[in-house]
């Protein structure tokens, strides 16, 4: 090669180009062009390694690493030569193998005009030069490789701010905000809108249960300007997010149910195949989507009829991505995610990244729920136990006050007893007499409290006869006739014409009855309708008999109904409070039930069903 | 005259038996347990016996039970502060069940019923 060639021009020139940010086949291209001028070859090439035919001569000549120079005539071992590569061995060619260390990085190729001679000074320079063109590759390769890890480092360094959102809370609601807003914020996944639904086992649907994102382009975008201002870690931002107030596509998605069997819909087979959907819809020939879904409804709508049609209002233009939710061992939801509004494409990275992130929300999801499942399983043994603790008290009472009832029971008889050998001495009008009468009244007033009190906790003995209820009614109703004509209170009787006896205590179920009617009327205060009904009802197949006692009044407390047929419990400063726990014994003790059918404020009905009697069978009673 | 024997623990009451009693025109002797109630059947020889249930020591169901055993004609009036040995059956060997009461009509008629002399 003649001396034309000042070689550290050369170098210089490619060492310069190597160290320009240009991206790499363009460096590659000017390294060529200067080597072409420099060398004056008719032809320079850098044949990639994609281009070496396998097994054929420059493969060789690429495992050998060594430089090969041919001179015209000068002979050469052709050995493997393919017709594509007979081109190039035409002398004088040069080729200088590109070798890493460990790969190859292809041949830089020369070849040159008829009767051309190489120098061994210039063999030595292009060597060097082919040299540097490997490690500008290599160089290439490493930057590429740390851009990508950078990216990766990034993305896991968001995902862990993510995370650390989510460990700040096991309220489920808020879990679920977190999710959603990380998937939006543009310091995360940066998605326009993202909605979650959740896997319903027992019905086996997918139900809506938030989204976040803005209803309209405007909104997005004032929402977007607010974001750009904030600043601070992205665990920090994402949790002082205050949920938003009302949103259109949050009580759009609440609405969704979509059964986990209807399988054209994606959001469904996200959830049965347990992988994420990345559904850029193609336009059929009408410029609408092509549906896959039979229903035929116009967002091809792989997203579920429902959905389609409320999510996108043009869904000629609607793109989005589905990725399952996972809990342990199970797919628990779904995340729908778009970019409505900036249109923004959804790439398999993205998806990549969303992916990840729905792994560690699913957990996070699953472990909020079940918390909230034992928080309310918590709450419902506190409220058991209150309840036990309440019974205890009332069973410790009942028992206290019999104690007490029997020993008061033998004085009070001797005070009475006396008070009336007293009294049958005293003349008539005598102030004594007044006196002896007074304590005889009180006495039997109290005998009459011992007497409530043991029947209710002593199980006096029955005496069960046919009877008929609409007697036994109007029996209990006499006693209190008078106290109800005399107030404004109206009486309706709606008695059937025929119904089936029953076997029982007349005595106690007419106490019974007048304690349900006694009490109507009082909560009536004296204003308002009494409703008795008696008719024959079946219950599982077995005949029975209704009675109902309906009033107007005001109702029970629903704070108070589970306390009413407890002992000792009464809202009237007036009464023991064993009223409706006597009720409920002897009702009880009949096989019978009573029921409540309360309406606070309208009124209150008594429902007692006891067994009609049966001829033949009258040992079962 | 007919003869009553009231057992009762508490004073009062037999007190107030004897007053009552008396004032029917019978002979009244009182016992205040069971024990004493066994001596004075054979000494006294009542007519009718009034039997608390509710005793220290020996009860009124035992009571009655060894004066039966002895007297099996001789009627007992089982009294009670409460209705709750109505169920019991040994009581069934009694002639009555009376509820202890303030009132004492319904004692003194079943009295005068046993007796015969209604």
């Amino acid at each position: 090669m003649p001396d034309r060639v000042d070689p550290y021009d050369l170098l210089k020139s490619i060492v310069q180009l190597s160290n320009t940010s240009l991206p790499l086949p363009v460096k590659l291209d000017h390294m060529l062009q200067s080597i072409s001028r420099a060398s004056q070859s008719s032809r320079c090439l850098l044949i990639g390694t994609e281009k070496i035919i396998p097994n054929g001569f420059l493969d060789r000549l690429a495992l050998e690493k060594k430089p090969l120079w041919v001179e015209e005539g000068s002979p050469f071992r052709r050995e493997n030569v393919f017709p594509e590569e007979e081109d190039l061995l035409r002398p004088p060619f040069a080729c200088f193998p590109l070798y890493d260390g460990t790969s190859s990085r292809g041949i830089l190729y020369l070849s040159f005009p008829t009767g051309y001679r190489f120098s061994p000074q210039q063999m030595d320079l292009l060597f060097l030069v082919a040299e540097v063109m490997e490690s500008t590759i290599r160089n290439d390769d490493f930057q590429q490789m740390v851009q990508r890890h950078e990216k990766r480092v990034k993305e896991l360094s968001t995902l862990w701010e993510l995370n650390k959102a989510l460990l700040t809370t096991v309220n489920l609601e808020r879990i679920l905000h977190l999710t959603l807003t990380a998937i939006t914020i543009g310091e995360g996944l940066k998605f326009n809108r993202a909605m979650l639904f959740l896997v319903n086992e027992k019905d086996r649907i997918l139900e809506g249960a938030m989204a976040v994102g803005p209803d309209n382009a405007e909104e997005a975008g004032k929402a977007w300007a607010s974001l750009s201002r904030r600043n601070g870690a992205l665990s920090d931002l994402i949790t002082q997010l205050d949920p938003e107030g009302h949103s259109d596509l949050n009580s759009v998605v609440k609405g969704i149910q979509i059964p986990l069997e209807q399988e054209q819909c994606i959001l469904s087979r996200t959830v049965l195949e347990g992988r994420p959907f990345n559904t850029q819809l193609p336009q059929s020939k009408e410029g609408w989507l092509q549906t896959r879904c039979e229903r035929g409804c116009h967002l091809g709508s792989e997203v579920g009829c429902y959905v389609g049609e409320h999510l996108s209002r043009d869904p000629r233009m609607y793109s989005f991505a589905t990725v399952p939710l996972m809990g342990k061992g199970k797919v628990i939801g779904v995340v729908l995610v778009d970019n409505l509004y900036n249109q923004n494409p959804i790439t398999e990275e993205d998806i990549h990244v969303l992916s990840m992130f729905a792994n560690q929300a699913g957990l996070a999801i699953q472990n909020a729920t079940l918390y909230r499942n034992l928080e309310e399983v918590h709450q419902e043994l506190k409220e058991t136990q209150t309840f036990l603790v309440h019974l205890e008290k009332m069973v410790a009472l009942g028992e206290m006050s019999t104690t007490i009832a029997h020993e008061i029971k033998n004085p009070l008889t001797s005070i009475g007893g006396f008070a009336r050998r007293l009294d049958r001495n005293f003349p008539e009008e005598s102030q004594e007499k007044k006196y002896s009468q007074t304590i005889i009244k009180e006495v039997s007033r109290l005998e009459k409290i011992l007497k409530d009190l043991l029947s209710y906790t002593r199980d006096e003995s029955l005496i069960f006869k046919e009877l008929d209820l609409r007697d036994v009614l109007e029996g209990s109703l006499s006693m209190v006739i008078e106290g109800i004509r005399s107030g404004g209170v109206q009486l309706v009787k709606e008695y059937a014409a025929e119904i089936p006896l029953i076997k029982g205590d007349s005595l106690q179920l007419k106490k019974s009855f007048f304690n349900l009617i006694n009490n109507a009327s009082q909560a009536m205060k004296e204003r308002g309708t009494l409703f008795l009904r008696v008719f024959p009802f079946s219950r599982n197949g077995s005949p029975c008999v209704r009675v109902e006692v309906e009033d107007t009044g005001k109702g029970i407390d629903p704070e108070n109904l589970h306390n009413i047929f407890n002992p000792f419990y009464s809202t009237k400063e007036s009464s023991l409070g064993l009223g409706l726990a006597i009720v409920h014994q002897i009702i009880a003790s009949h096989r019978g039930q009573i029921e409540v059918d309360n309406h606070p404020g309208t009124g209150v009905k008594f429902i007692i069903t006891l067994p009609a009697f049966k001829k033949g069978k009258e040992n079962c009673v | 005259m007919k003869k009553i024997l009231v057992v009762d623990d508490e004073e009062s009451i037999r007190f107030l038996y004897k007053e009552e009693l008396e004032d029917e025109g019978y002979v009244v002797e009182c016992a205040k347990d069971g024990e004493e109630a066994i001596e004075k059947v054979s000494v006294f020889k009542p007519d009718l016996i009034s039997l608390d249930i509710k005793m220290p020591g020996m009860d009124g169901i035992e009571t009655l039970k060894r004066i039966r055993e002895k007297e099996r004609q001789l009627p007992i009036v089982l009294c009670s502060a409460y209705g709750e040995y109505k169920q019991d059956l040994t009581t069934w060997a009694s002639d009555a069940y009376i509820v202890k009461c303030a009132d004492l009509t319904a004692f003194k008629s079943t009295i005068r019923r046993l007796l015969g002399l209604s």
